[in-house]
């Protein structure tokens, strides 16, 4: 497979995702899988899998793979600039639009709207990442640490990242060395 | 320098943010406190532009946050420093793949990193919802989606343009 025809199928699998994770692997494997046969569904069970282990973008992480895996690093950066394409026009000119409008009134009403279901959707995030954990007690301790922690001090994301990984691991690390 | 900055902050985002589009708004929370760059109020419109047009959201939203901080070329900058660190990392899992998971750091760090993610994604919520308190209408639309969403799951999608009808409704009629 060619770079350029990587990165036409890139493009549109970027201009076709919408609306959350749950498409992401269904149009993957169906472009990859079942119409080119390039990849097997374990190995798309396996990106997804890491994907969502690695930090960063799920959907743009699965694309790396996928790129990596039929043609290397230059795969990897087609499939990255392949399926960001798109949106990224797409967001440069709806911006400039919206901010022409801002000062309407039914798009003040629907950006009111809006500024509640974002709310809903962070709520629902939280939820859904709870469900999805293995909630043992040591998924309790770090979450009530860290939250106290966020909500008593005014610390950045990273610094809390770090501070509470070094913790949970040196944590894990003494306990896997007692046993 | 707001382009290197931009850069640091971004690549930042995609090294530490962990479980998927939703989870990068604390860090974009965060830089909107440390360099208004973007109001609050803005953020919510850049997650919620970012959830109805195609492509992923995590991705969407950081070119949409380099615009807002240094029009076009900062939403480039923006957009490819949140996925250097993946690029890097993805071309360094597939060499290793099954050596990479059965790592004891890396299962710890992952075990770590889910209740922590939870608990800044829960501080943004927290932060976000003080300001809208007194707003009772703002409440009891946020409650009737938290219901429905509890009836039966619905693409952000779905959220996004039925609280914008009803904002219009809302806003221009009542």
């Amino acid at each position: 497979m060619s770079l350029f025809k990587l990165f036409l199928i890139f493009v549109k699998i970027g201009a076709i995702l919408l609306g959350g994770g749950y498409v992401i692997l269904p149009i993957m494997t169906n472009e990859f899988v079942e119409k080119r046969n390039l990849v097997t569904h374990d190995d798309m069970i396996d990106y997804f899998a890491l994907s969502q282990s690695l930090p960063g973008i799920i959907a743009a992480n699965i694309s790396m793979f996928i790129g990596y895996k039929l043609r290397g690093k230059w795969g990897a950066i087609t499939a990255m600039i392949g399926v960001t394409f798109v949106p990224f026009w797409c967001i440069v000119l709806l911006a400039s639009v919206l901010g022409s409008l801002v000062n309407n009134s039914y798009v003040q009403g629907a950006l009111w709207g809006v500024g509640v279901a974002v709310i809903a959707l962070i709520i629902l995030t939280v939820k859904e990442m709870w469900q999805k954990s293995n909630k043992n007690w040591y998924f309790y301790t770090i979450f009530v640490l860290t939250l106290g922690t966020l909500l008593v001090f005014k610390l950045s994301p990273i610094q809390t990242i770090l501070l509470f990984t070094l913790l949970g691991v040196g944590y894990k690390r003494f306990a896997e060395v007692r046993k | 320098m707001i382009y290197l900055q931009l850069a640091l902050e971004f690549f930042n985002i995609g090294l530490f943010s962990f479980g998927g589009g939703y989870a990068t708004i604390p860090f974009l929370y965060h830089i909107s406190e440390v360099y208004k760059w973007y109001s609050l109020d803005e953020l919510t419109q850049m997650v919620a532009v970012a959830s109805i047009t195609p492509g992923p959201v995590g991705i969407n939203v950081a070119t949409y946050a380099g615009l807002k901080s240094a029009g076009i070329l900062g939403s480039l900058i923006a957009t490819t420093s949140e996925m250097l660190p993946s690029l890097i990392l993805v071309i360094i899992v597939s060499k290793l793949l099954k050596k990479f998971s059965d790592n004891f750091y890396v299962k710890s760090i992952i075990e770590t990193l889910k209740p922590i993610s939870c608990a800044l994604l829960t501080a943004v919520a927290i932060g976000l919802l003080k300001p809208s308190l007194g707003d009772i209408k703002a409440m009891i639309l946020l409650v009737i989606l938290l219901v429905i969403s509890w009836k039966s799951k619905k693409d952000p999608l779905f959220y996004i343009l039925i609280s914008a009808l009803i904002g219009v409704i809302v806003r221009t009629l009542i």
